[in-house]
């Protein structure tokens, strides 16, 4: 009942632009960090792209999702659209799931970066290393592609809790419909 | 009154009187020298002097401040101003030092290579996420007369070549690349090769002098340069150093393990050449 009440009533316009800006002050840390330095690192735009997404309707995370994604492709010197495609894809699938089946756990959320994570990669390692046929090309996948992709999973735990905080502190909590359908059965 | 005009005090009074009288007329006549009954009395009384003199030191001392905090607080702060101001000037000389010397080893390329046209220094404005072969950004493009494929050197040695270009940005593809390949070899071209990336070389930042020929006589440290054959690079500038020699797998050809002089995860500023003598005329073909 309590959550349902929550669903009734949305969060202000005011508390709406602040969580957005505090997502957007999220997403330029991230992008320096992914800009700063010549050392491997975790796509941190991956789950911070995801974690908002969770807690947003379609269009919000489509459009994370996006620029995410170029950001992503800017950092990483690819050609633009290639993570903008593969995070759109991954930030909508993700809201929709949150908005339908799933509850907000970080189990949860480290499987989808899991395998949000890994797609990218993978993909990244196939079409701009494995394609070239260049020799021990192997080596960039185990030494670099998936070292940055586990460090990357690891980081989602911070972003979980803080994009987790932020939501909630801006009122826009989120009850799947199974949970709602539930609630109504259990109510009639 | 009369008493005591009577009495010895007053008689021991003048005596003493008469006394002190001989003895100021004695030291008149001694002309500037100390006579000894001062002298020795001067010399028990310099250690109590001296102490009875710090002690007052040290109470004027601290009546001063206390007289004078507000005056010496603000010449504290004036000071300190001072000090600061004086830092600031430092760091900055310390910064512009820094960056002249940065500037004159960009000018000894010039000086070495007067065929080179190039660009102002540029800054690294960042790495390529995760790219295992060091490819960078620099802040300079189009409009500062820098043309795709034109070589990218450091003071030290190549660096590699624009592959992508914007109006103010371009992206460098380092030679630790197999995208690369760069016609090299010692300084007598008596060795001559092909050097490209390798995936496992570039891990260790190193990249590879293939093609060599199997008796190769490279030995470790040797210096290896461009030799400007296909027009893409200019000739004679450092490349790198030889790290090892070995053999490749098909035992026709030895290769090279080149470490290159620029460390290519610590770039800081780089120039372009944007024309230099034997530049190929048309460079629109990847190198």
């Amino acid at each position: 009942m309590k959550q349902n009440r929550k669903i009734q009533k949305p969060p202000s316009v005011a508390l709406q632009v602040v969580q957005w800006v505090l997502f957007f002050v999220l997403i330029a840390i991230c992008y320096f960090i992914e800009t700063s330095g010549s050392e491997r690192k975790p796509l941190l735009l991956i789950p911070v792209a995801l974690c908002i997404a969770s807690h947003t309707e379609e269009i919000s995370a489509m459009l994370t999702g996006m620029f995410c994604g170029l950001l992503l492709d800017s950092a990483c010197g690819k050609l633009p659209g290639f993570n903008a495609m593969i995070l759109v894809i991954s930030c909508v699938l993700v809201s929709l799931l949150y908005r339908y089946f799933l509850r907000q756990k970080l189990m949860n959320m480290l499987i989808l970066t899991a395998g949000c994570t890994f797609l990218e990669g993978y993909l990244n390692y196939l079409l701009y290393y494995a394609l070239w046929d260049y020799e021990e090309v192997e080596l960039i996948w185990e030494k670099i592609l998936f070292p940055s992709c586990l460090m990357t999973i690891i980081s989602t735990v911070i972003f979980y809790f803080l994009v987790k905080k932020i939501a909630e502190t801006c009122g826009s909590h989120r009850v799947n419909q199974l949970e709602k359908t539930m609630l109504d059965l259990w109510q009639d | 009154m009369l008493n005591f005009l009577r009495s010895r005090k007053c008689k021991a009074v003048l005596w003493v009187l008469a006394l002190l009288t001989g003895l100021m007329l004695y030291a008149v006549f001694m002309e500037g020298y100390t006579i000894s009954v001062i002298g020795i009395m001067k010399t028990i009384s310099a250690p109590f002097q001296r102490a009875s003199n710090a002690i007052s030191q040290h109470v004027e001392y601290a009546l001063d401040i206390y007289r004078n905090a507000e005056n010496y607080d603000e010449e504290n702060r004036a000071l300190r101003e001072e000090i600061n101001a004086l830092h600031r000037e430092l760091a900055d000389y310390e910064a512009a030092k820094e960056e002249l010397e940065r500037l004159q080893a960009f000018i000894g390329i010039k000086e070495k290579h007067e065929d080179y046209s190039m660009t102002a220094p540029f800054d690294v404005t960042g790495y390529i996420t995760n790219d295992p072969f060091y490819g960078f950004t620099i802040d300079g493009g189009s409009e500062d007369n820098i043309s795709l494929y034109d070589p990218v050197v450091s003071d030290k040695g190549l660096v590699g070549v624009i592959t992508e270009l914007g109006t103010h940005t371009a992206t460098v593809t380092t030679i630790l690349s197999p995208e690369l390949s760069v016609s090299a070899g010692t300084r007598s071209s008596k060795e001559r090769g092909v050097l490209t990336g390798s995936v496992s070389l570039a891990m260790d930042g190193m990249c590879k002098l293939q093609y060599l020929d199997k008796n190769t006589s490279l030995k470790k440290d040797k210096v290896i340069l461009t030799t400007g054959e296909n027009g893409m690079f200019p000739a004679g500038y450092v490349i790198g150093y030889v790290k090892e020699v070995g053999m490749d797998d098909t035992g026709l050809t030895a290769y090279a393990a080149i470490e290159p002089a620029s460390d290519m995860k610590k770039l800081g500023m780089v120039v372009v050449i944007t024309d230099f003598s034997g530049k190929a005329e048309q460079n629109e073909t990847e190198p």
